[in-house]
């Protein structure tokens, strides 16, 4: 009887043992088999190269190079106290720091951890040859950005950094993982999707200690593609050191083309701080300082143009046949409007309007602008690429700013003034431009009314890249530009010409000075804005010096750069 | 009757035995971890072990109840100096060398203590008919005399330690002694009594016993480390699916995953590879060859015969569903192996003579 109840209740238990077999293999089976198949398959990922950049002539701006990764496999790890001390002595970093980093990145016990980045050669050596000690140790070897150029054109190449949360949510349908290596300024940001390399991977079977038993499958890296500017780096050179300390920024456009030779911002700051460990501590800086050095001031900074903008009044004035090629006011040195007076360089007497432009009479163009108003300007403003993006292969461009009778009706109640038609008139008040806009401009007029799309991109890998719809036509008669490219050159040519120091020998510069009031108790920004038709090619330039001072300064920094250029056999 | 149970036991035994074989050439196939060594072993052994049963079913059982009390004092002793002098191995000690073959004690102790409790409650059955006795009196020499019986060699084990171990030698007494014929309620009482003594039990288990029970609970807080074996083992047994992947396919037995696998955890081998086709097999072997013996057991007419029956049986199935119960997480794991499948030579041996005992037990009618 006794038995039979032990009889009943083995039997029970190997009934339960029965239901959770065919619970466990019958209905959860295809659960644990997943399970088994992520337990031996791993995937490893392969880094694609990124593709480089590289200037009009070959010379590489953006570069790749080899470096070393210390990573350790937490499963192999055995001793981890001395794995770390023998680090610490080794990497010369605090031990405690070391494991935070460890303990902190560590998530699978097969996945690696990269304890310390970028290591020398020589400790790579050293670790390399200490591998048999230190079980589950090692170095990694793979590609690193590298901009051989430094802080010179560093705005228009920009830099690359790990993928941030905002991008990642951008471009996750796009290839990109958390770990991809993004562009985050300059052409390393625009053309991010061509330059990235494509990830492979290796899948691999792994046994328990991850140990590789065989290859499944590969799916090889590609690299990158490279990218052609029509940067010329020598140019770059030689503009971001005639620059020098000074704030400001260079814009050189070829004038038949609209490539862009040249664009430099000032301060600059080195690239490399961003992808070398060893240089970070100048990230900071670089936010921080007050100067905005990682600001391209080339497109992102926006200044009142000052007398530059008297080229498009000139323009509008005589498209309005308001005024012609011999219409002469006379200046007494200031204009005075009600109780105040509108002051002019100098006192320059009876001028027709060549001789203006050359002399930059304010007062001349004071009366010109009374005559044809606020909205004149604004039409002729904008139909020269004033107020609007050139829409530059560059990302984060800005747009200026021009003021409208309009827009002053919506914002502020109190209206416009005459007053705010002379401030117009010569580039004061609320007008701001971009340096790249004014360059773009000066070539408009000096093309006779065919403006260019400035623009970087020459080859992508082994693919020349067209560009359509370069040249916009502003339907004026030709005549009106003509009229302007005299005065441009009398502001060379004249005597008493605001540029005649760059009448030299060998050189067939156009162009026009601007000194724009800046805030009250700072100097004012200098520009020089022109082109030049002698020489090997043809250029359009803007030459922009942020709290310069006068515009002579910004003559005299054309006249080295051009002087310099030639010397270099460039122009 | 009883013949046929003998010749039903020796059929199932060799088919058990023939896929404990297979299992353990995978397990052990082209690997570093596991020796392939193992496998011949426990050829050799089964071969020996066949001689064995041959002797044992043909011998005069009662032989055992006369040396009784003998094996089981030796085996005390013998577990008393492993104690003072055996290898370590894993941690424990547990085993003796002896001429060069070393051997596990405890697994020896397991019979010694079926053959020790089987002659007391057999002794006492026959001077309990004579006269009555108090309550109290029942308790003492029914109980307490045989609980202390089979606490020294359990303490013993426990000490090496051997949780598992240990704890089969308190299922021994649970099955001998509700055969015994004592009463319901004093074996009710005292289980009871046991359950509530659970908890101090608590405190004198070692640290990593008490950390294979907390992942037997729940193996994901430490799936590195003390929950890693039950986690793997689940996986092996469930990927195997209906059919398994076949033979020397399995991915978590031959890549490694499998820790022990050619020992406690030989049945997720099984399970992986030859899929519930397999599991199911082998259970019902298994179910075969105990529900065997307990009709062996029925059938036996003397009550020494009949105890150590129902103990054999009862140490034979409560292995067998402990060790599947902890592969698939039904149970804690403790070291226990699979009878006749595992790699033991101790383990292995012991189990044969389990049953070569119970053979011989089928053919015996009368008592004289």
């Amino acid at each position: 009887m006794r038995i039979k109840i032990i009889r009943v209740i083995i039997i029970l238990g190997l009934l339960c043992l029965a239901a959770d077999l065919v619970y466990t293999q019958g209905i959860r089976g295809s659960f644990y088999y997943h399970q088994s198949v992520n337990n031996r398959i791993r995937v490893i990922p392969l880094d694609g190269i990124r593709g480089r950049i590289l200037d009009r002539n070959g010379v590489v701006l953006a570069d790749n190079r080899l470096s070393f990764n210390v990573a350790m496999i937490p499963q192999d790890i055995k001793e981890n106290d001395q794995v770390f001390h023998y680090l610490s002595q080794v990497l010369n970093v605090k031990k405690s720091k070391l494991f935070q980093q460890y303990s902190q990145k560590k998530h699978a016990p097969f996945a690696p951890v990269v304890v310390a980045e970028d290591v020398d050669k020589k400790v790579a050596m050293i670790l390399e040859e200490n591998k048999f000690r230190f079980p589950g140790l090692y170095v990694q070897e793979h590609s690193r950005r590298y901009y051989p150029m430094g802080s010179i054109g560093a705005h228009l190449i920009g830099q690359v950094g790990k993928i941030n949360r905002t991008k990642m949510e951008k471009l996750k349908d796009y290839g990109y993982t958390p770990l991809s290596i993004v562009g985050y300024s300059g052409i390393e940001e625009y053309y991010d999707h061509y330059l990235k390399g494509k990830e492979g991977g290796l899948q691999i079977e792994v046994n328990s200690r991850g140990q590789q038993v065989r290859l499944l499958s590969m799916r090889d890296a590609e690299s990158g593609e490279d990218v052609h500017l029509t940067i010329d780096a020598r140019i770059q050179q030689i503009a971001q050191e005639a620059l020098g300390n000074r704030k400001g920024a260079i814009v050189i456009l070829d004038f038949d083309s609209g490539e862009i030779l040249g664009m430099v911002s000032s301060p600059t700051y080195d690239p490399n701080i961003f992808v070398d460990h060893r240089l970070q501590g100048q990230i900071s800086f670089a936010y921080s300082s007050p100067d905005a050095p990682l600001l391209n001031r080339a497109i992102q900074g926006q200044y009142p143009p000052g007398s530059v903008f008297k080229i498009i009044l000139t323009v509008a004035a005589l498209a309005n046949k308001r005024i012609s090629r011999h219409t002469t006011f006379n200046c007494p040195g200031y204009y005075t409007l009600g109780k105040r007076q509108f002051r002019c360089a100098h006192v320059h007497n009876a001028q027709n309007l060549i001789e203006a432009i050359a002399h930059s009479c304010n007062v001349y163009f004071f009366n010109t602008g009374l005559l044809i108003g606020p909205d004149q300007m604004y039409k002729y403003a904008r139909l020269l690429g004033l107020g609007e993006v050139t829409h530059v292969d560059l990302p984060a461009e800005e747009r200026g700013f021009l003021p409208s009778r309009r827009l002053r009706r919506i914002r502020n109640p109190t209206g416009w003034y005459k007053g705010d038609t002379l401030n117009y008139s010569i580039g004061q008040g609320e007008v701001l431009a971009t340096p790249l806009q004014v360059a773009r401009m000066t070539a408009t007029v000096g093309r006779s009314g065919k403006e260019v799309q400035p623009f970087l991109i020459k080859k992508i890998g082994e693919q020349d890249i067209v560009q359509f719809s370069t040249v916009r036509l502003v339907n004026l008669a030709p005549e009106i530009f003509t009229i302007v490219q005299e005065g441009l050159k009398g502001a060379v040519k004249d005597p008493h010409g605001t540029a005649r120091l760059l009448d030299m020998p060998g050189f067939k510069i156009f162009g026009k000075t601007g000194t724009a009031q800046s805030v009250p108790g700072k100097d004012e920004h200098a520009w020089f804005a022109g082109y030049s038709l002698e020489g090997k090619k043809r250029v359009s330039f803007c030459v922009f010096l942020e709290y310069g001072g006068s515009s002579y300064n910004a003559v005299v920094l054309t006249r080295e750069l051009f002087q310099r250029l030639r010397i270099e056999d460039i122009l | 009757m009883r013949r046929d149970m003998g010749v039903v036991i020796l059929i199932f035994t060799f088919a058990v035995i023939a896929i404990g074989l297979v299992a353990l050439y995978s397990a052990s196939y082209h690997n570093v971890r596991v020796s392939h060594k193992i496998f011949y072993d426990q050829v050799i052994f089964s071969v020996v072990g066949l001689f064995l049963l041959l002797y044992l079913s043909n011998l005069d059982y009662r032989k055992f109840y006369d040396l009784a009390y003998f094996f089981y004092g030796g085996s005390v002793i013998l577990l008393i100096l492993v104690l003072v002098s055996g290898r370590h191995a894993l941690g424990a000690q547990r085993w003796f060398s002896i001429a060069g073959i070393s051997f596990q004690p405890s697994e020896v102790a397991k019979l010694t203590l079926i053959f020790g409790l089987g002659r007391y409650f057999s002794d006492r059955r026959s001077s309990l008919s004579a006269r009555p006795r108090s309550s109290l009196g029942v308790l003492w020499h029914d109980l307490f005399v045989p609980l202390l019986m089979t606490l020294v060699p359990m303490l013993l084990v426990f000490k090496q330690p051997d949780l598992g171990t240990s704890l089969l030698f308190f299922g021994i007494f649970i099955f001998m002694l509700f055969t015994s014929g004592l009463r319901y309620r004093y074996i009710l009482g005292f289980l009871l009594l046991c359950l509530m003594m659970m908890p101090f039990g608590w405190h004198i288990i070692k640290p990593y016993q008490k950390d294979r029970l907390l992942v037997f609970l729940n193996p994901n807080i430490d799936p590195l480390g003390a929950g890693y074996t039950i986690i793997q083992s689940k996986i092996a047994v469930g990927s195997g699916r209906l059919w398994g992947k076949g033979w020397l396919s399995g991915t978590q037995n031959q890549l490694n995953f499998l820790p022990e696998r050619h020992t406690d955890f030989i049945f997720s081998v099984i399970g992986e590879e030859w899929g519930l086709l397999g599991t199911l097999a082998l259970v019902t072997c298994y179910g075969v060859v105990i529900y065997a013996g307990l009709k062996v057991a029925e059938h036996v007419k003397d009550r020494f015969g009949m105890q150590i029956a129902v103990g054999m049986t009862g140490i034979f199935s409560l292995q067998v569903l402990i060790n599947i119960g902890m592969v698939l997480g039904m149970c804690p794991v403790v070291g226990i192996t699979l009878p006749l499948v595992s790699y033991g030579r101790t383990s292995f041996l012991v189990s044969l003579f389990m049953i070569g005992i119970l053979l011989n037990l089928s053919k015996r009618h009368t008592v004289f």
